[in-house]
């Protein structure tokens, strides 16, 4: 594959440690698109060089950074090369820096996880001071977002008895309208393991009514 | 559980290469944190997403104050050294003051 001299091409870019920038350094993959931010590109050879590490894996994409740093330029900047690699190191740079002291304090702690209070712990106490207000009202909004999903499945109330929440994903039918009436007889089949835990439930399995597919592998009051 | 659709779409950072919410990769956040020192364990889910608006912040800042800087040149192309300059004048970037120093030593690589 032909190795092209672009300067947009930023596969190439030195390595600090690597003294003969010149040669084709083998452990660099030459194919990938700079676009491709997936953890897919892990065919790196692992020679335990000092170079093993291929460049896309160490830096943020670069487009990514421009597109950042573009949001709050007014549109006439321009953007030298060298200017927006710098910037993709300094911020893989940032990473390794505020991992290493919430790392540190996760150890005196003789924690194993690194959690997200470390991390802005360790942003406060290296300087960041300013950038902890918006990251914790992101945080939260995160998980505002994320619990708000879950929350909206497991506080449907579909099934109106004691729902076993641990087996929510199996619901696959829709909200019908169970009468609920114990002696309907209508929850003949809970469809999963003692999912719906209604215990005046005796009638025939009704399966059918409610749309279940009554997994094979359920045969409890069936 | 979390809906696995949401979450590893976030994750993974999309297939398609879009990022999901996120303007940065959470899969290469997880990475670079993983390699910043051999003993980095294991990472809450939490963090790479803390980091990825971290970053966003970072980027910005140093953008702003090179910017700053480029105009005050009467330019209007941010170049190296007007990133080196904003990272030079800031204290809380003085661990990347090797890096941009650095940076500028090796500028003599050649390309291929």
């Amino acid at each position: 594959m032909e190795l092209g001299g672009n300067g947009g091409f930023h596969g190439y870019r030195r390595l600090p440690q690597n003294s003969s920038a010149g040669t084709k350094a083998p452990e660099i993959s030459m194919e990938l698109p700079p676009q491709m931010n997936q953890t897919t590109n892990t065919n790196s050879v692992t020679d335990d060089t000092e170079c093993t590490v291929r460049e896309q894996d160490r830096f943020m994409p670069i487009a990514n950074v421009i597109r950042i740093m573009r949001k709050i330029l007014p549109p006439h900047a321009k953007i030298s090369d060298d200017a927006k690699e710098t910037i993709q190191e300094c911020v893989s740079e940032f990473i390794g820096f505020i991992t290493s002291e919430a790392n540190d304090r996760c150890q005196r702690e003789q924690r194993k996880t690194i959690t997200a209070e470390d991390v802005l712990w360790a942003m406060s106490k290296l300087g960041f001071d300013d950038y902890i207000e918006p990251l914790t009202l992101y945080l939260h909004r995160y998980r505002e977002y994320d619990g708000g999903e879950r929350g909206s499945l497991a506080g449907e109330p579909l099934v109106k008895r004691a729902v076993d929440p641990g087996t929510y994903g199996f619901m696959t039918f829709p909200p019908v309208p169970f009468p609920m009436a114990p002696h309907h007889g209508f929850f003949g089949a809970p469809p999963m393991n003692g999912f719906l835990k209604d215990p005046s439930n005796a009638g025939p399995s009704q399966a059918a009514v409610a749309g279940i597919d009554p997994s094979p592998h359920c045969k409890e009051q069936v | 559980m979390k809906r696995a659709g949401t979450y590893s779409g976030i994750l993974s950072g999309g297939i398609s290469g879009r990022t999901g919410p996120h303007l940065l990769p959470l899969a290469r956040i997880k990475k670079i944190m993983k390699k910043s020192s051999d003993d980095v364990k294991m990472i809450s889910g939490e963090a790479p997403i803390v980091f990825s608006k971290a970053c966003e912040l970072l980027i910005e800042e140093i953008t702003k104050r090179a910017w700053n800087i480029t105009v005050q040149g009467k330019r209007r192309t941010i170049c190296k050294e007007d990133v080196a300059s904003a990272v030079i004048t800031t204290d809380t970037f003085d661990f990347l003051v090797n890096l941009v120093l650095d940076s500028a030593n090796s500028q003599d690589s050649p390309r291929p």
